[in-house]
């Protein structure tokens, strides 16, 4: 019994992907992204509640390219480097609570997660979107370089906070784009991507913009499992002699 | 006495006059890291009363009054001095508040500088070492610290109000403007969250506007309590 559990378990050890080395920093980071509620939004939406059946969007400017995805360079002044976030759909809020002291959690399904490169840096977070420029200056430029799914989003708020800061992640399941085949970390498939951060929906000039509910800081981490190294049958018998 | 009192009031008046309209903020800067708790009693869970509040990384993006070089410079964050005073469950978050604390900016030159290892299983001095190394260009007071962690899902969220108390650069902030707050996500659900760490960390900090001050008479301002 024992005997065979080694080797199950070394054939578990064989199996895993030779992977790259773990990666500390973010695939993706941005500063910022906001999202918004298209017309024709819910009546009663708030950052308190977001009622089910709201589509919920983001735009947002890509600031930092980490591994696998460095060798993009957000500094070149030729290139621009954007998302669009599509077609959340909220599942309703629920309220927590404890005396005074509320929060807000909002599940979100469906949403499509769209990275682009763009020769032109002309994105701007215009008010009170949709409109002439949003998200169209964010989508503009060369066929996607990233599309995803997502397969689930949270998006959490609460009334004690003086800041109004709250946290928006979910979960990427890739699934085309130019750049898709960097993101397998030396497996066959994928990885999933979670997209995660701060939200604050502070309407403090420069912080908050009219239209616009959450201001988002974060970013997008490739979810690979850790590295492991090959190994040959003999390498793997002598660890356990 | 009195008339002595009064006119200190007043003179007070004028010089700190703050405006009533919403003041526009800026960001300062940006960062990403990680955190964990030290000390932390054996057992306790996050943000256990006592526990202290670490958090390190990299600070990418600087901003105005700040002057920054990230070409040659690595430029790193570490929060530290916050002990959590108590925590409130609301649902599956819990709450927690901190005593006062500090995040400092260190300036490090990329050649013939340490880059900044996380390292793993913290308190780790040797890790720690390559984030403090360099020059503090600023020190910044973090007060009303609040951590809101959802332990059903592992993400949260922190905010505090930051205060400009030092660093080399502490004589490109106007007087009065050195005030500003702070704010990051968590996250415990990274896989890339180096051993020993409790959650992924990114946040921004933005400098309030500068305290507007209004240029008047004596005269006027008498009029104003007469």
């Amino acid at each position: 019994m024992k005997r065979w559990l080694t080797n199950l378990g070394a054939a578990l050890l064989l199996a895993l992907p030779a992977g790259q080395a773990l990666a500390v920093g973010p695939m993706m980071d941005w500063d910022p992204a906001y999202f918004y509620f298209p017309a024709p939004q819910p009546v009663g939406l708030s950052p308190s509640n977001q009622p089910a059946g709201a589509v919920m969007r983001c735009v947002g400017q890509i600031s930092l390219f980490g591994p696998p995805l460095d060798f993009l360079n957000v500094n070149l002044p030729t290139r621009e480097y954007t998302f669009f976030i599509g077609d959340l759909t909220s599942l309703g809020t629920t309220t927590v609570a404890n005396g005074s002291l509320e929060a807000y959690i909002t599940n979100y399904s469906g949403g499509t997660f769209t990275l682009y490169e763009d020769p032109a840096r002309n994105s701007v977070f215009a008010p009170n979107p949709e409109n002439g420029q949003v998200p169209s200056t964010f989508t503009d430029g060369s066929a996607p370089l990233l599309i995803g799914n997502f397969t689930g989003l949270t998006v959490t708020t609460n009334n004690f906070t003086q800041f109004k800061v709250g946290s928006i992640e979910g979960n990427i399941q890739w699934t085309g784009g130019s750049l898709i085949g960097e993101l397998t970390g030396g497996g066959n498939e994928p990885c999933p991507g979670l997209f995660t951060g701060g939200a604050t929906w502070n309407t403090a000039p420069n912080i908050g913009i009219p239209g616009y509910m959450f201001r988002h800081d974060g970013k997008l981490d490739l979810q690979c499992p850790t590295a492991a190294r090959k190994s040959t049958w003999g390498q793997l018998k002598t660890l356990y002699r | 006495m009195r008339r002595f009192t009064t006119t200190l009031f007043l003179a007070a008046c004028v010089l700190v006059a703050v405006p009533t309209a919403a003041r526009a903020q800026s960001l300062l800067f940006d960062y990403v890291g990680f955190d964990y708790e030290d000390p932390k009693a054996p057992g306790s869970q996050f943000g256990d009363v006592g526990n202290g509040y670490v958090g390190l990384g990299t600070v990418p993006f600087l901003f105005a009054p700040l002057v920054s070089n990230t070409t040659d410079n690595e430029y790193t964050f570490v929060i530290d001095g916050l002990t959590s005073t108590g925590f409130t469950v609301v649902g599956p978050f819990r709450v927690v508040d901190y005593s006062p604390g500090t995040i400092t900016i260190y300036e490090d030159a990329k050649a013939g500088g340490t880059t900044a290892d996380f390292g793993t299983s913290p308190p780790n001095p040797a890790s720690l070492a390559t984030f403090t190394d360099g020059q503090p260009i600023l020190v910044g007071q973090l007060t009303a610290f609040r951590f809101a962690i959802d332990n059903s899902n592992g993400t949260g969220s922190f905010e505090a109000v930051f205060t400009v108390t030092g660093g080399t650069q502490l004589n490109l902030f106007p007087l009065n403007q050195r005030v500003g707050w702070t704010f990051s996500g968590s996250t415990g659900n990274a896989l890339n969250i180096p051993e020993g760490y409790a959650h992924q960390i990114d946040g921004q900090t933005f400098l309030n506007e500068p305290v507007s001050v209004r240029r008047t008479s004596w005269g006027r301002l008498k009029a104003g309590y007469r």
